[in-house]
């Protein structure tokens, strides 16, 4: 209607904006400029230095925790998203209207479940007297070490970004053209080799969509490296976790949270411009 | 779409039944964890593990009579009813901009509105506790009210904005020609139409808020809120009093969750089998 | 402005950017009359209805109601309630309360509201739903309730945007009928937009066709059948032949045209002033053409064609034909007019026709 600025369309459209302004973009680059802050005496000050930025950089530690972070994220997202797809792919079109609509509420379900105690409870299935070595050993095998490993952050990992994996993929799965699959029997090609030569591309967007968010959600994770990890190896978000609560050292930490944002956007970039190659949006 | 499958000649049983399976094996997993908690939260044993204990109240009395839940339950409950209420209405705003107006940078507007749920909780905690020390706001209940706010916006504006999109395209327009001025119209019309998706939001967010345990465990400092003292309970005296919490909290979030959906879907329900049976 | 004009549209345009949707309108909606305002999309009919609303703003011009100009007035301040395309009722209220809510707004009281919304809904039949949910109704029955909505405030003028194009075919007569009835009984102004012909025609006094932002013709439903003023009118309407061709002749009695398919006669009355060696169109109606196998009188404009094909509309059966030259004729005939004469396709036959039956359009 009217084009001009009203009073009216600004009441609804400014609170939001400003709020967003002010406790989210703010914090965020009060987080760049505090990374140029020196701490003297335990104490922080305004300053514009970039030894933060040398001292971290220059530590093997950061390095180590950067390397280690990026592999258990990537190895998360891609572990995630080939254990999610089978899942997915027969909620997505082997189960009828009403199956899958449960299917979804099942898996909506554990986003209202504390991650925490989620994590607390792999602690009892994987520690050494837990559940699976007790279950093992009425077989006769182990018991084996399972908790403070890799493989249990992997776990815990998979327990924060499973469902949200899982539903991501079933979303765009049922929105793939049922008749490319029927083509594609017609002309012959059996159902596994349809899977990957006309499902997957057809789906790839929300598929890569999905691993991103995962990749995201691990990447900046500590609960599982450190509670089923037993902090080891060190992750970034372990990192800041410390340098913050022990030390004060908050510019420090700001530069390992820039750095992690920094990662994340280019990756985040990639990732899309690999989902969207070669079509129109 | 259920049983006319275009394959349907071309199905291979085996294929078929290894999928089923493993969709069985996938819930458990995601329930496994959710199962235990529930489970041993009944179990008298000390460290939990099979074979079970007895079965015991005990981890519920506990935690009931713990000052320090009670403390933390009081300062979520606090800090989720503020943040149901500001979220909600911050998201309704922004929904109702995105739906009615066209202007330059809407598009950043809109990715403002809706990124923060993608930034790490880690790298925002740090952020809103830096930023919140300097102005003297870090360390109680507004910190968490602050930082929780801009987490859960987003998800009441997606709530509102997915209802709005069901809203007949000229159902404002009508109501202005009918001699309703702009408020007039958003109290008598947009309101009633999109109550149950503010109620729903109410809900969500206050759900998300509920759970949310990183960004307050950064924020929060000694006015700690439920989920930060669980996060305690794990680095301290991990104990089976976790799962007591833990099913309290899931029981008190899917009731959220249950109403919500009820609320948002009842009302069309109803009024839709109604009309076809009337023609 | 004329005495009994009630609204007017002087120079107005509209543009949306650098695109111009209505480009320099100038017309009167007369009091009491059902105004119809039809084109194909795009032509700028709603974005002309939707000004009148008050939804969109002129770009230039001014549009004046009862003499006073209600550009600068905002949609609510505007008494000219409109009938939407989806019929926009509310779901969250029902029938009566849907009625009532332009009572409301004015801040009529309750009883007086109930009051004036009952009468309206015993008027449109359908006192027995007041109390039903609206989604609840069947098409028709919503139609009733968008219309009684409109109208409880009683105004001088009702817009509506194409509400019976959602209706199946035996439902849209029966609301044309009732729509015709309402208009007169209430004499209210109708101002109706569509782009289905045979509504506009079969309920409007008078119609303005509109393409591309312009008005090509204002007129009763007869004189814009019988004498198209444009070239775009006569296809529009599609029941008409076109030819084009240059002015061989042109006197106090007689036109001339010489075109692909012929040299055709006119009557110099029937059409606007044209000059030898002009170029000009004129158009035959598909019903005043007589087919033959033999010649006919050397007095009638005549021309051969070959039947290509056959269209059955009811009693009547639309033949179509085509020239040696590619021109493609259409003559309408009732059955019986057909029975002894072979129309298979492939068939030539003539197709003649009086001085009397060509109208010339006025522009090219």
């Amino acid at each position: 209607m009217r084009r001009s600025v009203s009073l009216y369309g600004l009441t609804f459209s400014l609170p939001l904006l400003l709020w967003q302004l002010v406790f989210f973009v703010s914090p965020l680059c009060f987080l760049v400029a505090l990374s140029f802050w020196t701490v003297k005496n335990f104490r922080m000050q305004p300053d514009f230095d970039t030894i933060n930025w040398v001292t971290m950089y220059g530590r093997s530690v950061f390095w180590m925790a950067y390397a280690k972070t990026m592999a258990m994220a990537s190895f998360a997202a891609v572990l995630t998203s080939v254990l999610a797809f089978p899942l997915s792919y027969a909620a997505a079109f082997k189960l009828s209207e009403t199956a899958r609509r449960w299917a979804v509420f099942l898996m909506v379900i554990p986003f209202f479940t504390s991650y925490l105690v989620r994590v607390y409870s792999w602690q009892i299935f994987l520690s050494d007297a837990g559940i699976i070595n007790v279950m093992l050993g009425w077989i006769g095998l182990g018991p084996f070490h399972l908790l403070n490993t890799v493989g249990a952050t992997m776990v815990g990992y998979l327990t924060l970004a499973f469902p949200l994996v899982v539903l991501l993929q079933m979303f765009s799965l049922v929105f793939v053209d049922r008749t490319l699959i029927e083509a594609a029997h017609n002309l012959r090609s059996g159902r596994i080799r349809t899977v990957f030569a006309v499902v997957i591309p057809s789906a790839r967007v929300g598929l890569v969509i999905a691993a991103l968010f995962c990749f995201i959600l691990s990447f900046g994770d500590f609960v599982s490296p450190i509670y089923l990890g037993g902090g080891d190896p060190t992750t970034l978000s372990i990192l800041i976790t410390d340098t913050t609560k022990s030390g004060q050292q908050w510019p420090r930490a700001a530069v390992i949270a820039i750095t992690m944002i920094i990662t994340l956007l280019a990756v985040a970039f990639m990732a899309v411009r690999f989902a969207y190659k070669g079509r129109t949006k | 779409m259920s049983d006319q499958r275009p394959d349907a000649h071309q199905r291979s049983r085996t294929i078929d039944f290894a999928l089923k399976t493993y969709l069985l094996i996938g819930y458990a997993f995601v329930f496994a964890p959710i199962a235990a908690s529930f489970v041993f939260s009944f179990n008298s044993d000390r460290f939990p593990s099979i074979p079970l204990g007895s079965f015991s109240m005990d981890w519920y009395r506990a935690v009931a009579t713990d000052p320090l839940v009670w403390e933390g339950l009081r300062n979520t409950l606090l800090v989720g009813t503020v943040v149901a209420v500001i979220s909600t209405a911050l998201g309704f705003g922004a929904a109702y901009t995105d739906y009615r107006y066209k202007f330059f940078g809407k598009q950043a507007y809109m990715a403002l509105a809706l990124l923060p749920p993608t930034i790490p909780v880690v790298i925002l905690g740090l952020a809103m506790l830096a930023f919140l020390s300097r102005v003297d706001l870090a360390g109680n209940a507004f910190a968490v009210i602050i930082s929780h706010v801009v987490i859960c916006a987003p998800f009441a504006m997606a709530l509102t904005r997915l209802r709005l999109s069901q809203m007949d395209a000229s159902l404002e327009a009508a109501a202005w020609n009918l001699g309703a001025s702009e408020w007039a119209a958003m109290r008598h019309v947009i309101i009633p139409f999109t109550a149950p998706a503010i109620l729903g939001a109410l809900f969500i967010t206050a759900a998300v808020s509920f759970d949310e345990f990183a960004v307050a465990w950064f924020v929060s400092g000694l006015n700690e809120t439920l989920p930060v003292k669980v996060l305690g309970f794990l680095q301290g005296q991990v104990s089976p009093r976790i799962n007591a919490i833990g099913t309290f909290v899931f029981v008190t979030s899917m009731t959220l969750v249950i109403v919500a959906q009820v609320l948002l879907t009842g009302r069309g329900a109803k009024a839709q089998k109604a009309a076809l049976e009337e023609e | 402005m004329q005495r009994d004009a009630l609204v007017a549209f002087d120079g107005v345009i509209k543009r949306f950017g650098s695109f111009v949707a209505v480009q320099k309108l100038d017309f009167e909606i007369r009091k009491g009359e059902f105004l119809a305002i039809m084109g194909s999309s795009g032509c700028g009919k709603t974005t002309t209805l939707r000004m009148l609303a008050g939804l969109e703003a002129p770009s230039e011009g001014a549009i004046r109601l009862a003499g006073k100009p209600i550009n600068d007035l905002p949609t609510w301040k505007r008494d000219t309630p409109m009938v939407w395309q989806s019929l926009a009722l509310f779901p969250f209220l029902n029938v009566i309360e849907n009625v009532e809510f332009s009572l409301k707004m004015r801040g009529i009281g309750k009883a007086e509201r109930r009051q004036r919304a009952e009468k309206w809904l015993d008027r449109m039949q359908i006192s027995e739903f007041a109390s039903r949910n609206v989604a609840q109704l069947s098409g028709g029955q919503r139609q009733r309730v968008a219309l009684a909505r409109s109208l409880v405030v009683e105004p001088e003028i009702l817009l509506l945007d194409e509400p019976l194009s959602a209706l199946d075919a035996a439902l849209k007569v029966r609301m044309q009928t009732v729509l015709k009835t309402l208009q007169r009984e209430t004499g209210i102004t109708f101002v109706y937009v569509t782009h289905s012909q045979s509504e506009a025609f079969s309920m409007a006094d008078r119609v303005i066709i509109m393409s591309r932002g312009k008005i090509e013709q204002i007129g009763t439903p007869q004189e814009i059948y019988r004498t198209p003023k444009t070239r775009f009118v006569a296809n529009f309407l599609g029941s008409s032949n076109i030819f084009t061709g240059d002015v061989v002749h042109a006197d106090a009695a007689t036109i001339g045209l010489s075109t692909p398919s012929g040299t055709f006669r006119l009557n110099a009355a029937a059409g606007g002033a044209v000059k030898t060696g002009q170029q000009a169109t004129i158009t035959v109606l598909d019903t005043k053409p007589a087919l033959s196998l033999d010649r006919p009188a050397e007095s009638r404009n005549m021309l051969r064609a070959k039947v290509i094909g056959e269209e059955f509309v009811g009693a009547t059966a639309t033949i179509y034909l085509e020239t040696a030259g590619g021109q493609e004729i259409r003559v309408q005939k009732s059955h019986a007019e057909l029975s002894d004469l072979p129309v298979d396709i492939g068939q030539e036959l003539y197709v003649s026709w009086s001085q009397d039956d060509g109208h010339l359009v006025s522009a090219a």
